[in-house]
């Protein structure tokens, strides 16, 4: 299950050479059955019946991912110590307080979690694909479900239909010889529906609001995978040129969707 | 010489701001929790002369407070006590740095006598899909392994002592047993390791006195994003794979590479991590 993937060392072609080619590309050619390059960054063509989905996630308790600690940037240190504290403000920093939380300090089970996605199905594209479960590849990327017909959901971050934070749910672009279906992302119309079902939970329903590319030499995790903030719903894949030197696309494309 | 007073009055207000600025500036409280880990004895703390908790009974965990950096004294009293004056427990000095992560525990020493621990809490990222569990000695018992599933996965922590573990998720069955034995003293019990967490468990009670227990603290929200989203296998959804092998898309190449160029103009210019493309 696990996909290891070509590291991105810097490059340095033109952003827009790739934006302007995608603008083009994309109605051209919708299903493009030459591959330039044959060999695949990660493994041949595997029979998806052959594969369990990624790892049961029971015990991976991912709901217990609450709001920030406040200061969690900052290492805590035994230096800058005031020499003579002044009593007085210290007075008026603790007494106004409000009632300071006390809780049995007792092993506590892990909070239940939202429904996770089952399926995925974007409308007037062919994705129509189950999702499964993925974590964290051994490099520290998100893993990505083997057979292509497959999408993940990253299992650590907020499930969608989730209060807050942003569900990101991946897919492979292609496979070893053709574009598989998440290589539509890129062609998505704002507005298009796209509807996630749950596990025991009806389903959510997203508009997309925005496609954008991500140059992996650039990847921003903590703006993708957000555990805060507006409910969103990012479908991810693989996107701009082959870079055949990296085996590795350039970029990432990534939909943006809001709660419809 | 008006003109070097003029100087020096400058470097000193330049001197003054520099000073200044960092103090006034909204520098991170420190965060302070207090862990009541001495059996059958419930007590008021106090800081700083404050009573800040009331009644406070053992096996329970209070806060975080937010504090200014700085140093403060803490003291724990019989329940009630007038004034922290004739404190059962310290007062003990601790300095708070900004944006730390402590935790103060009142607990018995390795012979069963009241004492006073105080904790810093790692606070930092935990890598991405990973938790961080940290097992922190509390009790009137001599050096302890502790076992998940059976096994040792700490061995002969003495009382005062922490070690921290970075795990896979996972709910633990955990126990502690004498250093060098695997007959459980406290446990097996379950505790739940979450990814961009970090657990703190704290044994605590006496041996002697047959009421050793785990006391539980959490700190979430560490987690960190993964590193990358490899979405690609082969180059067959490369956007010049799709041009070539399209016929009708070679009509268009010129066009294309008019619009390259443009586009190559346009962007360059914005420079963003990402670039909307719809």
């Amino acid at each position: 299950m696990l996909h290891t993937t070509a590291t991105d060392p810097p490059r340095f072609l033109a952003a827009g050479l790739r934006t302007a080619a995608l603008r083009t590309a994309a109605p051209l050619a919708a299903a493009a059955t030459v591959a330039l390059v044959i060999a695949g960054c990660a493994a041949p063509r595997i029979d998806p019946a052959a594969l369990t989905p990624a790892e049961a996630a029971s015990g991976a308790a991912a709901a217990a991912s609450g709001q920030p600690v406040a200061g969690t940037s900052a290492r805590p240190q035994d230096a800058t110590v005031k020499a003579t504290p002044d009593p007085a403000p210290r007075a008026t920093a603790i007494a106004p307080r409000p009632a300071i939380p006390v809780r049995p300090a007792t092993p506590v089970p892990s909070q239940p979690r939202d429904p996770a996605p089952r399926f995925l199905t974007v409308a007037g594209t062919t994705i129509n694909m189950p999702i499964v479960e993925v974590g964290v590849s051994p490099n520290g990327a998100m893993e990505i479900p083997e057979p292509f017909e497959e999408a993940g959901w990253y299992r650590f971050g907020p499930a969608p239909g989730a209060a807050a934070g942003t569900a990101v749910v991946a897919a492979h672009v292609d496979t070893t010889s053709e574009s598989a279906p998440f290589s539509q992302l890129k062609s998505l119309a704002p507005g298009t529906l796209v509807t996630v079902q749950r596990a025991g939970a009806p389903p959510v329903k997203f508009r997309v609001s925005r496609v954008e590319l991500m140059a992996k030499d650039a990847f921003h995790g903590a703006s993708v995978f957000r555990r805060d903030g507006p409910p969103l719903l990012k479908l991810v894949t693989c996107g701009g040129r082959w870079l055949d030197e990296q085996q590795n696309y350039g970029d990432n494309v990534i939909v943006t969707a809001v709660p419809a | 010489m008006r003109t070097s007073l003029f100087a020096a009055g400058a470097v000193a207000i330049a001197a003054a701001l520099t000073l200044a600025g960092p103090a006034q500036a909204a520098e991170p409280d420190a965060q302070l929790s207090v862990l009541h880990g001495v059996p059958d004895l419930t007590v008021d703390v106090w800081v700083n002369g404050e009573r800040t908790l009331d009644d406070f009974a053992p096996g329970t965990l209070a806060g975080p407070l937010a504090l200014p950096a700085g140093a403060y004294e803490l003291a724990i009293t019989a329940a009630d006590a007038a004034d922290a004056s004739a404190p059962v427990i310290g007062p003990v000095k601790v300095n708070l740095a900004s944006g730390g992560n402590y935790t103060a525990a009142a607990n018995l020493d390795a012979a069963g006598k009241p004492t006073a621990n105080f904790f810093t809490n790692d606070v930092t990222q935990i890598g991405p899909g990973k938790g961080k569990l940290t097992v922190r000695h509390a009790a009137a018992a001599p050096p302890v392994d502790v076992l998940a599933g059976g096994s040792p996965v700490i061995s002969g922590l003495a009382n005062s002592k922490e070690k921290t573990l970075t795990l896979d998720p996972a709910t633990l069955s955990a126990a502690v047993a004498a250093a060098g034995t695997t007959a459980p003293v406290i446990g097996p019990a379950d505790v739940a390791v979450a990814e961009g967490t970090h657990t703190i468990v704290y044994a605590w009670g006496s041996l002697a006195d047959k009421n050793l227990k785990l006391a539980v603290q959490k700190i979430e929200g560490l987690h960190s994003a993964p590193a990358g989203v490899p979405g690609g296998r082969s180059g067959a959804a490369d956007t010049r794979s799709e041009v070539a092998s399209n016929p009708a898309a070679i009509v268009g190449l010129g066009a294309a590479a008019l619009l390259l160029l443009a586009g190559g103009i346009a962007v360059t210019r914005r420079q963003p991590a990402a670039r909307r493309i719809r």
